[in-house]
């Protein structure tokens, strides 16, 4: 620096500096605890499913074995020489196709009629409302990852 | 290390103490809302503005190698936040007057303006440093105010050391005539 800028140096060093509003630091550490409460979730830092792979497998297995018990059970046109769920699963097999589809889709309206259509709404908001949250939550812990 | 240093803090948020941030915010706070008041003009804007670059520091901690000054590292975060929201409003810089002045006129212009009185002083000295253009307001804030080097500058602003030095140069020159015209016009006022 030559004697010029020690001179203007000196000038500008008796400027006093704008400062920000009283509360500044408390609002930004308020949104940098928020931010670190995100960040060191554990329940986002190992991410695991309440469900797992495996046993929503099961769980689609035990429905679908429940559709068959249905249209087994409620198939008219089982045969009765064979007596037993195994005979009537094998009469039953070669009526799926012409009857069964239908006889489910009866049994379910049976089911889900006997629903207040207001439970049914209400059912189907909490769904969508608990998927968007659980994919947000995911999208903000991949981008909060990528950031770092 | 120091108590004093920002590094033991650094260390301290790394490892899990996040309160210890508030000491690298209170510290640091006037410089970056200054810097971005210069840059944005509006107090609520910058504010904000200076609000984002401690988050965005906080969050981008772990990038932080040590090899500059944490100063530097914020006020670039800073810096570079505030021309991507002015390129964002496709808002450009004033352009200097190029007026030359000699140095021996520069030297007649700070005795000039040192015979003032003391309490004007700041007010002119902060007149004449609102017009300057923007960008000229923050390297001359960061080289005379904060101490920072040409180096440092260069890497908070992006411009070449060469450049910096002639826009400092220029900035400096620009700002004793503004002083001398202002301090010329209040005397015409009086008399």
């Amino acid at each position: 620096m030559n004697k010029l800028d020690k001179q203007f140096e000196g000038l500008i060093k008796e400027i006093s500096i704008d400062s920000p509003s009283k509360d500044f630091t408390l609002k930004v550490m308020n949104r940098i605890q928020a931010e670190a409460a995100v960040q060191h979730r554990p329940a986002l830092q190992n991410y695991q499913p309440v469900i797992s792979r495996k046993a929503w497998l099961i769980i689609g297995l035990a429905f679908c074995a429940l559709l068959i018990y249905i249209t087994v059970s409620g198939s008219d046109t089982a045969t009765e020489s064979t007596p037993g769920f195994w005979s009537k699963l094998l009469g039953s097999v070669e009526t799926i196709n012409s009857t069964g589809m239908t006889s489910i889709w009866q049994k379910g309206m049976n089911i889900f009629g006997n629903i207040p259509p207001v439970a049914l709404l209400i059912m189907t908001a909490s769904m969508a409302l608990w998927t968007l949250d659980t994919y947000l939550t995911r999208l903000r812990h991949h981008s909060s990852k990528v950031n770092l | 290390m120091n108590k004093t240093d920002d590094a033991y803090y650094i260390e301290a948020v790394r490892k899990g103490n996040v309160a210890a941030f508030s000491v690298l915010v209170e510290r640091y706070q006037n410089m970056v809302y200054s810097l971005a008041l210069k840059l944005l003009k509006k107090p609520e804007e910058a504010e904000e503005m200076a609000q984002d670059t401690f988050v965005k520091a906080y969050q981008k901690l772990d990038t932080y190698e040590g090899k500059s000054k944490f100063s530097t590292w914020l006020y670039s975060i800073t810096y570079n936040a505030c021309i991507s929201e002015l390129r964002k409003r496709r808002i450009e810089f004033k352009s200097l007057d190029d007026r030359q002045i000699s140095d021996d006129d520069e030297q007649k212009m700070h005795d000039y303006y040192r015979e003032t009185k003391k309490e004007d002083q700041e007010k002119y000295l902060n007149l004449a440093l609102g017009k300057l253009p923007e960008d000229d307001q923050v390297l001359v804030t960061l080289y005379y105010y904060e101490n920072q080097s040409m180096d440092e500058i260069s890497m908070i602003t992006g411009l070449t050391v060469s450049n910096i030095k002639v826009k400092i140069h220029r900035a400096r020159k620009r700002m004793y005539a503004l002083l001398h015209e202002m301090l010329h016009e209040e005397i015409y006022t009086l008399l």
